[in-house]
């Protein structure tokens, strides 16, 4: 049995027709030991050559995104605008539980590839439609990107110092995490579906999904104290203290949320500075309690934290179970000692013999076991795998859709 | 009337806190009945909230919008877990039960005889979930953290941001939405299993190895050229310009992509910048993004007159991707887009009658989904539970409850 074989999704087939957007939810499927297979345009998906690129020993620059969100898939090439192309789609999708894709809406209605059109091929299937928007409502073609998701979600408005504007996360946070919904959606269909014989279409919106991972600082919240939650630097505004910290070589982040925590802290700040005031009973409690004394509070840290290197304050104050932990730069994220210990990164070899390390698994299933089982396929690595092997076409066949540009 | 997707899943929780939480929400928006179990020597976070406008009134176990927001629609249970006869209730539960989630502290659910080995006994084809912050191996799995932790500690702090800032962080606790979205589905993937092969299994996730997973790209960057991913602040290696700029009123900003050089040429046309669309250095991306600072500097003339959703909805218009980097306030009042899908949903509220609260954006158009009762108090649902499920006697109940086992209902 080769590695992956064993995977809580083996024997299910995922027609993944996504960009960029959406290209993580096949990953999670595929790496879960799902067959994903890639519909790409001849020529292939333009985001294999979005900057930065790397290139494998075969010679061959893709993208490291890309790299990152098609691994464990299978690909093919077809052209969606010819009818021998959009064929190939339904005879697949006859064959397939789920089809992921993030065509504009109405796009695939025009293709004649729309949810009642597949769903009279295959009852059962899932469609499972990732937009910027969703595809309804008034703002269903404006434009998106994962700034402009982050933006109408809600988070970049909250993320990062007062006095700066908004700023998005690194790596594309709003396509993660869309396509993260969009993933667990779409096994929420096909479990209905199992039962039921009955598939469903599924509308993902990238502006929603963000709206709901952000909802700390949401209509609730709001409702509720009618503050409207802004950037305010490393702090997170509902706990005291809470925030990075310097220690004598670099920054270290502390959060206090419980009661036991604050006295652990103070307890130590007290023996380390012989401060007094740290342990006035007033401070005591849940944060609500520090709110106002948040300034004086934070220099009381500070003179802890100035004392040692980043490394002591992490393992002292987590002896003493103190939520304290580095502020990590790449290079010290991937020899990280704990991460090292549970062997979390992969090395796969690609083309040519090149070798790259991916991040492991983010779950870990005691008898399905999770698993890289292979680098982001070339563009169209697949198609006689697929169209001769699983779709029964002759070599003839093929031959022909290749000489007509469709394949 | 099609029945919602999760009905008949039983889930059992053992959660504090945000990562664990959020799983069982969801699970329960799509029918699955799920059981939070409470003690009360160790109330969660959201339990003890104070009401910001009311702090007189102290802790208010029942009030906090977060409870609203991560444990709405659960069944809940008081149970003091120290005692034996406690932890053997709770094992009944898992008996007639799908799924545990726990998020406890690394060690404790088998602390308390509750771990996976215990209850794979009772219910031996249980999918048994268990999250915390740094896995349960390795040397610092029983390192304490929360949300902002993880964004410090898996370097997307660091990694985002504008460059002369050492580090950015969120005030929405990242790690945690993301961590519980990737536990429901590694629960569902394994619940999809046990359906084809009867096997349940253990589950457990390491939520800052989830959030490193999401710098992906970047990290597959730093492995192949030993460097520093740059801070890129709001722009992009391969659209540009794109950025975050401020408009009319105070604090107030649309974030702008332009995402080739057709929509440059589009956005030139709606600024009025004939001189930009004439200038050869700009006409492709590698010029734009050599010119960044001065196409920001031009855009932000433009932006800075006008109100933000007019910037948007004149972008928009052009075909270029724009948005208002909108409030929790701009959500409710001012989106309709939000508005007219029903993003926002009124949930009873046992205490506060009614409360508006974010959606639960899965989009199962066929089997939507919807969000039950908030505002339990802890063992709100020992009657169900003990009565009802397990079959216990009223008088079983009681003496359970005068075993000090059963805790009963109440603040």
């Amino acid at each position: 049995m080769t590695v992956g074989e064993r995977g809580a999704l083996r024997g299910r087939r995922i027609l993944d027709l996504a960009d960029a957007s959406g290209a993580y939810c096949g990953k999670l499927f595929a790496d879960m030991g799902a067959d994903v297979i890639k519909v790409e345009r001849p020529g292939g998906d333009p985001a294999r050559g979005v900057p930065p690129l790397w290139r494998d020993g075969a010679g061959e620059a893709t993208s490291f995104a890309f790299l990152h969100a098609n691994t464990s898939k299978r690909c093919i090439t077809l052209d969606l605008e010819r009818p021998e192309g959009r064929e190939l789609v339904m005879r697949l999708a006859g064959g397939a539980d789920l089809l992921v894709e993030t065509f504009a809406p109405g796009r695939l209605e025009e293709l004649e590839l729309g949810f009642e059109t597949l769903q009279r091929l295959n009852p059962r299937l899932v469609l499972t439609s990732i937009t910027p928007f969703g595809r309804t409502g008034p703002r269903r073609n404006d434009r998106g990107s994962d700034l402009v998701a982050n933006a109408l979600g809600g988070a970049l408005y909250v993320t990062g110092e007062a006095s700066d504007p908004p700023v998005v996360l690194a790596g594309s946070q709003a396509y993660l995490v869309a396509s993260s919904f969009a993933a667990a959606s779409s096994m929420i269909a096909l479990l209905h579906a199992s039962r039921t014989g009955r598939g469903q279409h599924v509308d993902v919106s990238l502006q929603e999904t963000v709206t709901a991972v952000t909802h700390i600082c949401g209509v609730g919240k709001w409702l509720d104290d009618g503050i409207v939650p802004k950037r305010r630097g490393t702090g997170l505004f509902a706990s005291v203290p809470s925030g990075a910290y310097p220690c004598k070589d670099g920054l270290v982040y502390l959060m206090v949320n419980r009661p036991l925590h604050w006295k652990a802290l103070a307890e130590w700040i007290h023996q380390e500075t012989g401060n007094q005031e740290v342990l006035d009973p007033m401070f005591e409690g849940p944060s609500s309690r520090r709110q106002e004394h948040r300034e004086l509070i934070d220099l009381f840290v500070c003179e802890l934290t100035g004392r040692f290197t980043v490394q002591e304050v992490y393992h002292e104050g987590q002896r003493r179970h103190i939520a304290f932990t580095p502020v990590n730069t790449a290079a010290a994220v991937v020899r990280d000692p704990q991460l090292e210990a549970r062997g979390f990164f992969v090395e796969m070899e690609h083309a040519g013999g090149r070798r790259l390390r991916y991040p492991g698994a983010p779950y870990r299933h005691a008898r399905t076991p999770w698993a890289l089982r292979s680098p982001a396929p070339r563009a169209g690595q697949h198609n006689e795998e697929v169209y001769l092997g699983e779709l029964g076409l002759s070599p003839g066949e093929l031959g022909a859709l290749r000489a007509n540009g469709v394949v | 009337m099609t029945p919602e997707a999760l009905r008949g899943i039983r889930v059992v929780e053992f959660t504090a806190g945000m990562a664990g939480p959020w799983i069982g929400r969801l699970m329960a928006y799509c029918g699955a009945e799920v059981i939070k179990i409470e003690s009360r020597q160790r109330p969660t976070v959201v339990r003890l909230y104070v009401p910001p406008r009311a702090p007189e009134l102290g802790v208010q176990p029942t009030l906090s919008p977060w409870f609203t927001d991560w444990d709405a629609g659960k069944r809940f249970v008081a149970l003091d877990l120290t005692r034996p006869e406690a932890v053997a209730l709770a094992r009944r539960i898992v008996s007639v039960s799908d799924v545990v989630v726990e998020n406890y502290a690394s060690g404790v659910m088998e602390k308390l005889g509750l771990g996976y080995q215990e209850l794979v006994r009772v219910r031996p084809d249980l999918v048994y979930f268990g999250s915390s912050g740094y896995g349960d191996s390795g040397p610092c799995r029983s390192y304490v953290s929360w949300g902002p932790n993880l964004e410090a500690m898996s370097g997307l702090a660091t990694l985002s941001g504008f460059p002369e800032r050492p580090c950015t962080l969120t005030q929405y606790a990242y790690p945690d939405g993301l961590s519980a979205l990737h536990g429901l589905f590694a629960v569902l993937c394994a619940l999809d299993h046990r359906g084809r092969s009867g096997e349940g299994q253990r589950i457990t996730l390491s939520q800052l190895e989830v959030m490193v997973g999401a710098l992906g790209p970047l990290l597959l960057q730093h492995f192949a050229d030993g460097e520093e991913p740059p801070r890129l602040g709001n722009a992009s290696p391969h659209a540009a310009p794109q950025g975050c700029y401020p408009c009319r009123g105070e604090d107030r900003w649309c974030a702008v992509t332009v995402e080739d050089d057709a929509a440059w040429g589009r956005l030139c046309q709606v600024l009025g910048r004939a001189d930009w669309a004439a200038d050869a250095r700009l006409a492709g991306l590698a010029g734009r993004l050599a010119h960044h600072a001065e196409l920001d500097a031009g855009i932000s003339e433009w932006t800075r007159e006008r109100d933000a959703y007019d910037v948007m909805h004149a972008l928009q218009a052009a075909g270029v991707a724009a948005g208002v980097a909108q409030t929790a306030e701009d959500e409710l009042r001012h989106d309709r887009q939000l508005a007219a899908r029903g993003f926002f949903e009124e949930v009873p509220h046992l205490a506060k009658g009614r409360v508006l609260a974010p959606g639960i954006p899965l989009g199962l158009t066929g089997t939507p989904g919807r969000t039950g009762r908030a505002g339990a108090a802890m063992g709100q649902d020992n009657d169900y539970v003990f009565g009802q499920l397990l079959g216990m006697s009223r008088h079983e109940i009681e003496v359970a409850v005068r075993a000090g086992a059963i805790e009963p209902p109440g603040p």
